[in-house]
């Protein structure tokens, strides 16, 4: 194989490897930030009406 | 003869479908506000940011052109993958541009470029970026639907119905729940499409082998589907157009800035850039590789001069049963995050840039949220229309990325002269503007007449994308030094920068 060959070759196995990792990784991960956007989403909201109400 | 299967496969797809409309809707009680709508209320964190900004990035049209340039080019028509990594990466990890911004508490760019070159600035910006932003757009659906019709079989008729159901789906929930549905069905979608482009290229590799790929692209292009160097159609300006364009869309193009703004930091919108920088080497090189492998198994004459739809019919006889139900609900994942993502970030400049002198006196968040539910709707119906009738140009790439750079050349300029030029101004940014936009889009008008399309051919659009870039920044030069009276005194989007800024 010449160099273009092994570059090529090395970066698609990179590209398989890495993106089967980082699937499962961001997967995890982002289900607990979808949780703490909400979580602080609906804090805020409370937070805004508890305002509104005092005014 | 397609592998799609209504049962197994019809099922598979229902199912993603279902489970993406319901994750949609759910979120729109959370949208209260502008703010929400349009940037999540600023509550995007690093790991969703980068299944978003990958979801996004990539759809059925990303597939097909990155396929197409592994079927046309070989492994050297992945390079501008590479080029989109490194610019991302390098932008991600020193703050360039994007830190300012992020700390200037903007909801979209020109509203920045209003504090350094004033008001007319920011809606002449917002004009061009939704105008390069739709034409660029403007091919998805059609794109989209021919992959679908390939691969599942479909009769051709059903290409019409098909992208509208599909378009009309995307709107539903973009429409309620805004920035907010837009994130959490992005992270479905990120999954589903990973899980089905991961297998989908396991599969090749296993049973075409990469010996059978290589050889396929040594065969038909030789060092030259190793090398963008040495291609004749590609070359340096290839390469160096590829640079250009890839630096100014991480650095401009509004759905990806769009998750810096949505972050909830300038940091984590730094760490979103660099953990997704490696994402657009694979967005390029595995659909790429689907596309070689088209290459190295169909005839010529069975693929004929639309190399574009090799790729899925390679896919169509090669995937079985039960992986073809993954493929597609992949493909329908990857679209519609991108449809759904464009709609969104194209109407929230149309709403806070073009609309802004409309809203001299602050509207109610209702009415505020009700304007950027009725634009979403009406660019859901400008897509239809345009993707209905606009002929799918033969080198898709080569078409986005010359009405990409309708706005990319003079954004780019305007963002790095805003944030580090003390001398920049109104004048240099109206010349970057102009500039900018002309050459690309004389380009494509010289392109359309029969008695210029050689002229417009001779140049090519990488050469006419690197005069736009040159031209664009030579203009804010000119321009700015041009302007009298001028004073170099620190602006207010370098001091909120040197603060650290609104986070």
């Amino acid at each position: 194989m010449t160099s273009g060959h092994w570059f090529w070759w090395g970066l698609t196995a990179a590209c398989v490897v890495w993106y089967s990792t980082i699937t499962v990784y961001v997967a995890i991960r982002g289900v607990m930030d979808i949780k703490d956007m909400l979580k602080r989403l609906d804090e805020k909201k409370a937070e805004s009406e508890t305002r509104a109400g005092s005014e | 003869m397609t592998h799609f299967s209504w049962l197994v496969d019809g099922s598979i797809v229902g199912v993603y479908l279902l489970a993406t409309m319901v994750a949609g809707i759910m979120v729109r009680k959370y949208v209260g506000k502008v703010e929400h709508f349009l940037i999540a209320g600023r509550e995007m964190n690093v790991y969703l940011g980068i299944a978003s900004l990958a979801a996004t990035e990539f759809g059925i049209v990303t597939c097909m052109y990155t396929a197409q340039n592994g079927y046309d080019f070989g492994f050297a028509g992945a390079t501008p993958g590479i080029l989109n990594a490194l610019a991302m990466f390098f932008i991600g990890w020193t703050g360039f541009c994007i830190k300012p911004l992020r700390n200037a508490g903007v909801m979209t760019i020109p509203e920045l470029f209003q504090k350094r070159y004033g008001a007319r600035i920011r809606g002449a910006s917002g004009v061009v970026i939704v105008l390069g932003g739709l034409l660029n757009m403007g091919v998805f659906l059609r794109m989209g639907g021919e992959f679908l019709v390939i691969v599942c079989g479909f009769d051709v008729k059903y290409l019409e119905v098909t992208m509208t159901a599909l378009l009309l789906a995307v709107a539903i929930y973009t429409i309620l729940g805004g920035m907010l549905s837009v994130l959490v069905t992005d992270f479905l979608q990120f999954v589903v499409m990973s899980l089905g482009l991961i297998l989908v290229t396991i599969l090749i590799l296993m049973n075409i082998g990469w010996e059978r790929l290589s050889e396929a692209v040594t065969l038909h292009y030789g060092a030259a589907g190793y090398n963008p160097f040495l291609n004749k159609k590609l070359g340096w300006e290839y390469v160096l157009f590829n640079l250009l364009l890839n630096s100014a869309a991480v650095l401009t193009w509004q759905t990806t800035i769009a998750r810096v703004l949505a972050a909830k930091s300038a940091k984590t919108g730094q760490r979103v850039y660099t953990g997704t920088a490696f994402f657009f080497v694979c967005r390029f090189l595995i659909p790429g590789i689907w596309g070689i492998a088209a290459l190295a198994t169909l005839a010529p004459e069975v693929v004929g001069t639309e190399t574009i739809r090799a790729m899925p019919m390679f896919l169509s006889t090669m995937v079985p049963v039960g992986l073809m139900g993954i493929l597609v609900a992949a493909m329908l994942a990857a679209d519609m995050s991108t449809d759904s993502s464009y709609m969104l970030t194209w109407g929230s400049v149309i709403y806070n840039d073009i609309m802004a002198p409309f809203r001299k006196t602050a509207w109610s968040e209702k009415k505020g949220l009700l304007w950027n539910r009725a634009i979403i709707a009406l660019i859901g119906i400008f897509l239809l229309f345009y993707g209905l009738w606009y002929p799918l140009p033969k080198n898709l790439w080569d078409y986005l990325t010359v009405t990409g750079t309708i706005y990319l050349a003079s954004m780019s300029v305007l963002l790095i002269a805003c944030c580090y030029w003390k001398r920049a101004n109104n004048w240099g940014a109206a010349g970057a503007i102009i500039f900018g936009a002309v050459i690309p889009v004389a380009y494509l008008v010289l392109q359309q007449i029969p008695a210029t399309r050689d002229l417009a051919n001779a140049v090519g659009p990488h050469r006419s994308g690197i005069a736009a870039f040159a031209i664009a920044a030579a203009a804010m030069m000119i321009g700015s030094l041009l302007k009298p009276g001028h004073t170099d005194t620190q602006t207010e989007v370098e001091r909120q920068a040197m603060a650290g800024g609104a986070q």
